[in-house]
Parts: C-alpha cells; sequence; structure tokens
C-alpha cells in the first residue's frame, strides 16, 4: 500500500474531519483477496487474527472478519462497505481510542 | 437503478447504499466472486492436492462430522429455495437464488468427499449418522419456511445456521486433512455472504418494526439448545481444545447479540 497526496474529493465526509487536519491519501494494491470480483479486490484483505496491526485506511468488519481498505484515511462517521458479506459500516472510536466498524442496519 | 458500468468509484466506499445492494445481491457479482476461488478446483478442491492417511478412529469421526455438515446444507438448500418466493423484493430473491446455488455446491462437495473417505452410500450414510438436534432444527427451519415467516426463517436460516457453519467450518478448517481443509475454506468464503445477508436483512426489519423483535425472540430461545448441542457434538468429534469451544460459542454468539438478542 502506498501512500501519496490526492485533492479534491467530493465525497461527503464526517463532521469529525471538516475541522481536522487533512486526510492522509491511500493507493491500494491488490492482496490477493479472491471473494470479491477483480476490480473491487484491492479495498478488502484477510485479516491475520487479534495480532494484525491495522492501517490508519483499514477496519474490521466485524459480521464476517475481513479487513475494509480505503483510499483516504478512516476517521469515525465514515461509512465504508464490506462487500464479502454485503454490510453497510459506520467507522466509530471505541472505548480504547481505536477505530472499529460497527453495522449500520 | 444503478447500472454496473456506472460503478467504477475511486473508492467503493463512495457508493450510493442502493447502488452497493443492487451490485452485491446481483448474480453477476455472484458469479465474478465464486470464479474467483473456486476455478480450477474439483469437487472443491484444488485436483493435485494430496489425501492425507487417516487412522481408523479420524476417518470414522470425520465422516460423522461431514454427514452433519451434509444435514446443515440440505437444511440450507430447502430453505433457501423456499423462502425465494416469499422474499419481499427482487434483491432478496435474486440473492436468496445465488445461495441456492452455493448451498447445492456444498451438498455436492460434501457429499463428494464422503464418497472419496471410502462412503459407499453416502446419503444413507447421513441419515444414519445425523444429530438429531440438527434434524430437529431443520425441520422447524422447513416448518418457519412452509409458514410464510419471512422474518423467522431468515433468522433461523441466515443468522442462527449460518453463524454456526461459519465459525465450525473456519475452525475445522484449521487442523483438518489438506483435501478436507481445501473444501471448507471454499465453503467459508460463501458463507460470508450468506451471514451478512441474513445479519443485515433482520437488522434493517427491527429497525422498521420493532414489534417483530418479540417474535423472533422466541424462535432464538426455542432454537439456541438446538444449535448449542449441535455445536458441542461436532466439537466432540473434531476433537477441538476447550478454549477453542469456548471461542466457537462466542463467534455463534456475537452476530445474535449484535441484532440485540443475548
Amino acid at each position: 500500500m502506498t501512500m501519496e497526496s490526492l485533492d479534491g474529493d467530493p465525497r461527503a465526509e464526517a463532521p469529525e474531519t471538516l475541522d481536522g487536519p487533512p486526510r492522509q491519501r491511500f493507493i491500494l494494491d491488490d492482496t490477493g483477496f479472491d471473494e470479491v470480483p477483480k476490480k473491487y479486490r484491492r479495498f478488502y484483505r484477510k485479516w491475520r487474527g487479534p495480532s494484525d496491526k491495522l492501517a490508519p485506511n483499514e477496519v474490521l468488519c466485524p459480521v464476517c472478519k475481513v479487513v475494509i481498505r480505503s483510499t483516504r484515511e478512516l476517521r469515525p462517521g465514515d461509512r465504508v462497505y464490506c462487500m464479502p458479506c454485503m454490510s453497510r459500516l459506520i467507522v466509530v472510536r471505541n472505548d480504547a481510542g481505536t477505530l472499529e466498524a460497527r453495522v449500520a442496519y | 437503478m444503478a447500472t454496473r458500468a456506472s460503478l467504477s468509484p475511486v473508492d467503493i466506499h463512495d457508493l450510493e447504499l442502493q447502488q452497493f445492494l443492487e451490485e452485491v445481491h446481483s448474480f453477476e457479482f455472484w458469479f465474478e466472486a465464486v470464479e474467483g476461488y473456486l476455478s480450477g478446483l474439483t469437487w472443491g478442491h484444488r485436483p493435485d492436492t494430496p489425501e492425507a492417511v487417516l487412522d481408523e478412529l479420524e476417518r470414522d469421526r470425520l465422516i460423522t462430522v461431514l454427514c452433519n455438515y451434509c444435514v446443515g446444507e440440505t437444511a440450507a438448500l430447502e430453505g433457501a429455495s423456499g423462502l425465494i418466493s416469499i422474499a419481499p423484493n427482487r434483491l432478496s430473491k435474486v440473492f436468496l437464488a445465488t445461495q441456492v446455488a452455493d448451498e447445492g455446491r456444498h451438498l455436492e462437495v460434501f457429499l463428494h468427499r464422503l464418497r472419496d473417505l471410502g462412503v459407499k452410500d453416502p446419503e444413507a450414510e447421513v441419515e444414519r449418522r445425523a444429530s438429531p438436534s440438527l434434524v430437529l432444527f431443520k425441520r422447524r427451519l422447513l416448518e418457519l419456511v412452509a409458514g410464510k415467516d419471512w422474518e423467522a426463517a431468515i433468522f433461523a436460516q441466515n443468522v442462527i445456521l449460518e453463524a454456526l457453519e461459519f465459525a465450525v467450518f473456519h475452525s475445522h478448517g484449521q487442523t483438518a486433512d489438506p483435501i478436507t481443509r481445501e473444501v471448507l475454506a471454499g465453503v467459508v468464503k460463501d458463507e460470508r455472504r450468506h451471514i451478512g445477508f441474513g445479519e443485515n436483512e433482520i437488522g434493517r426489519r427491527l429497525a422498521s418494526a420493532p414489534h417483530i423483535r418479540a417474535r423472533i425472540g422466541q424462535v432464538k430461545k426455542e432454537l439456541d439448545h438446538l444449535v448449542l448441542d449441535t455445536l458441542a457434538d461436532t466439537i466432540k468429534q473434531i476433537g477441538m481444545p476447550r478454549d477453542e469451544q469456548e471461542r466457537l460459542g462466542r463467534a455463534y454468539l456475537e452476530s445474535v447479540e449484535r441484532l440485540g438478542f443475548v
């Protein structure tokens, strides 16, 4: 995964990010995750268990335990999709201070 | 409706919800997904994967476990196909059609694995070795389907049964012989879609019609002990260590807890 600076993304962002520093941006490479069509594979990777350290643009799907990846640094309030289990998730900051995803039904 | 040609986002997470649902509940998505991990396999495993040498007890236990996997897959195959006619919208119908194909494949590869292990009449063996708890679960699930109870049937099938299978297959795959491990790995990849569909469908239903919570809670109460009895039987046959048993029990409960059932 490569980090780079990109500007001008028109998407709506979470309230916290409007006042915060610019987000890091990431170029995603294919990690060999084969459970979604090829064009979407770079957005997901296998989880290597509790010792797997997630990058700032990654969050674990609580439903199917796949790591979800974004082209931007994730922040609380962001919406992400888990294609392998077809879930919509919201990024939150948990009590431990780390980011996690909660299912948004 | 979103067309597939329009789906070329910088980031997949930018999609509108309806675009996302149209995409992931399509047969086209399913086909491209399974092609990625099933192409090149024969009966769910690479043709050149070597057969492990199992002693008689290991072989017998594996046969019992696979027979019960066949019961679960048959329940889901019959349940998912019956649910298509009462699914509330096109996307659910199409998704269930893909699930039927998945469940049919799972049943087929498990029956074939039984033949590989020397079982001459796998379907008769499945009947002989089926766990009474799982048979009862299957009967109750199919009654819910026949009664056209969409929420209760999806909860029983795609939340309870699929959560159990997802947890057990994943765990069994860590210690199984090489061929069984590969077969299970492919099945687990399919199960991700099934558990996700179930949890999200029930979650949306509960959010829009909270009064159904009590009825689904009753279904959970009725079926929980059957699932946990089945889990205990399977764990015993696989020979899992105690801490893995506890982890599996927690994994099963996680999905129902996220939906607010304890």
